[in-house]
């Protein structure tokens, strides 16, 4: 297992709302994420797991505390600097996949490449498929992502966070809109790629079992972590 | 292909009936304002190449003196060269030929004709009018003026080769029954009438010349007028019409006569024109602005139905520039694709305007509708679009830029 520091975050703090609604949703949370290691973080609804996760993956702001990637601190960075932050070194995963309707598998998974612009086109497409491949949905990659049933349009959804071969996963619930067999399969692909990639895999989870299944497990409560065990 | 071009492309074919709605817009828009400004263009040049044709671009009239010129104290409201109100005309060019030989020394000046003018009074058969008698010498008279173009009956020969024949005006013809052949009599200051044979008729295109002018040698003209002098103006035909302002003022200096350009001559018309011409444009504009708000609305529904994808495409790492740009390049394909084929429509539609028949017997003369064919129409016509729809699409695409992802991924995930 190798255990470089991919992401920490130290003592962060987040408001949501504003004057009587108010809510302090993140209160000094502090995480390190370490390569090859698969996190899940489990808590009631509105303990701000997904509040963590977005500030973890340069989407929101933390109103105080600090998060570096890579051993670089991120938190000051304008909106630009975190955006190709975001593209370059983070894959999210959210629980309604999240794929652009109006374009095929193979090109939902292009779209972030597109972006960083490092391959030429004939390069981008022969990653696509071969992240499709490694999903399982190697056949399905001019298929309009519509079309697809729920678990592949996740398995999709996996292929494109890779897109760019980031260093830290991020993902919502991944597997709470999928049957228990999906989900299984899901895990067990994000899972298998942490292993074989050296990525760490933050996951948002509200199911003990794949919870269970994780290296680490942190609690949160209120907006703290109150609890972090490690597999045994 | 930068991927907010991409990505735009594909958003803008998956929404092909918004699409084509807001590229109706605007080549409609754009064809509607190059084919009313090739006509209210076309009616214009036709009115100016027509006047020119006629009475040419300058005309040198009476010699004037600049009163109080000579007493030993100027008056108190001291004359300002040029100002009309402080001058004393006399009427008629004493010495035309000394005039022209120095005005064909100006780069600008192409040809130039003396001519002697007066008003009579003509008969034929139990017609009576009053007309514009133009002494003119035909050599010189040919070389500025489009008279023999003009003329749609007889032989301008005829009128060279015969000193008592006449040049008649189609409308003034029409309404003494006159043809090319016929005689047609005009009464002298002294009461008697003067026989004359019609040699040819004319139609300048300008109405006011077409009814009441006759051309006659000058001599006779000048018989028949009682004039003492041979001419009362010289008419220049210029290389460069645009810049007869600016010779008119150079001659009244130099000749101390009253000089008076055709764009002077013709003020009010060419007024008229541009009105036209304006308040075409202002109401094709609000067309234009319409199209522009249809891509306003189009766009602004776009951004709320991709809402999501804006999410999706901001946690990817695209930057709000990106996805500024991504409806910006919506807005500029709809631009481009409308303005181009409203180009090729407006070209169309105004050449099919240019077919209609119209029968019009005024300030000007024509027989169907007369278009302009002029690059800066689909120029502008292409500038006014691009401008519409940059405008409409920049606030859509500005709010697309600055939506919170996180708000959006919240929703959907709780």
């Amino acid at each position: 297992m190798n255990h470089d520091v991919c992401l920490t975050c130290e003592g962060v703090e987040r408001w949501l709302g504003e004057d009587e609604s108010r809510v302090h949703a993140l209160r000094g949370v502090s995480l390190t994420l370490e390569a090859g290691t698969v996190h899940a973080v489990v808590g009631p609804s509105g303990c701000g797991k997904s509040t963590l996760l977005y500030i973890l993956g340069l989407l929101d702001q933390a109103d105080a505390g600090s998060i570096a990637i890579k051993a670089e601190p991120v938190s000051h960075l304008p909106d630009d600097e975190l955006a190709q932050r975001r593209n370059a070194l983070i894959g999210f995963i959210f629980q309604f996949h999240f794929l652009l309707e109006d374009f095929s598998a193979q090109e939902n998974v292009m779209i972030p490449m597109r972006r960083l612009g490092r391959l030429p086109e004939n390069g981008m497409r022969d990653r696509a498929r071969e992240l499709l491949d490694a999903v399982g949905l190697g056949t399905k990659g001019a298929r309009p992502s519509r079309h697809l049933s729920g678990g592949e349009q996740q398995r999709v959804a996996i292929a494109r966070a890779l897109a760019n071969d980031p260093d830290v996963i991020l993902a919502d619930e991944p597997t709470g809109n999928l049957d228990t067999e999906n989900s299984h399969r899901a895990f067990s692909l994000l899972q298998g790629i942490v292993a074989e990639r050296g990525k760490a895999l933050l996951l948002v989870t509200h199911n003990p079992q794949i919870a269970g299944l994780c290296d680490w497990t942190h609690e949160m409560e209120d907006g703290r972590i109150v609890n972090a065990r490690q597999r045994a | 292909m930068t991927p907010p071009l991409y990505i735009a492309l594909r958003f803008l074919l998956h929404r092909k009936r918004a699409f084509l709605l807001s590229l109706c817009g605007v080549v409609f828009g754009v064809a509607i304002f190059i084919c009313s400004q090739a006509q209210t263009e076309g009616f214009a040049r036709q009115f100016i190449n027509s006047t020119l044709g006629s009475n040419g671009a300058l005309v040198l009239r009476s010699r004037f003196q600049p009163l109080g010129s000579g007493l030993p104290v100027p008056p108190k409201k001291s004359a300002v060269p040029g100002n009309n109100t402080q001058r004393r005309y006399l009427e008629g060019i004493t010495n035309p030929r000394e005039i022209m030989r120095v005005s064909r020394q100006f780069s600008n000046v192409a040809a130039c004709s003396p001519v002697l003018r007066g008003t009579l009074s003509a008969r034929s058969g139990f017609e009576n009018a009053t007309v514009d008698l133009f002494g003119i010498d035909a050599a010189l008279h040919l070389q500025t003026t489009d008279l023999k173009k003009q003329l749609i009956a007889g032989d301008f020969e005829n009128f060279r080769n015969d000193a008592s024949s006449v040049i008649v005006g189609s409308r003034l013809a029409q309404e003494l029954n006159l043809a090319a052949g016929d005689s047609v009599q005009l009464l002298s200051p002294g009461g008697e009438y003067w026989r004359f044979t019609v040699a040819a008729i004319a139609r300048s295109g300008v109405g006011a010349v077409d009814a009441a002018r006759i051309y006659s040698h000058p001599k006779i003209a000048q018989t028949l007028l009682r004039r003492p002098f041979a001419a009362s103006m010289i008419i220049y035909k210029l290389r460069d019409p645009a810049r007869a302002p600016a010779l008119a003022s150079q001659f009244e200096g130099l000749f101390q006569h009253d000089a008076q350009s055709w764009q002077e001559r013709e003020a009010g018309n060419l007024q008229l024109f541009m009105t036209l011409r304006i308040s075409a444009g202002i109401t094709v504009s609000l067309i234009i602005l319409l199209a522009g708000f249809g891509i306003f609305n189009v766009l602004t529904m776009s951004v709320l139905a991709k809402v999501k994808e804006i999410a999706i495409l901001r946690s990817m790492g695209y930057r709000r520039s990106d996805i500024s740009s991504i409806f910006l390049w919506q807005g500029a394909m709809i631009a481009v694709v409308g303005a181009l084929l409203g180009c090729v429509t407006g070209a169309v539609l105004t050449w099919g305007v240019s077919k209609i028949p119209i029968r019009v017997r005024g300030l000007i003369v024509t027989d169907h509708f007369l278009v302009a064919w002029n690059w800066q129409h689909y120029f502008w016509a292409m500038v006014l679009a691009a401008l519409a729809v940059f405008i409409a699409s920049y606030v859509p695409a500005r709010r697309a830029a600055y939506l919170a992802p996180v708000a959006t991924l919240r929703g959907s995930s709780v």
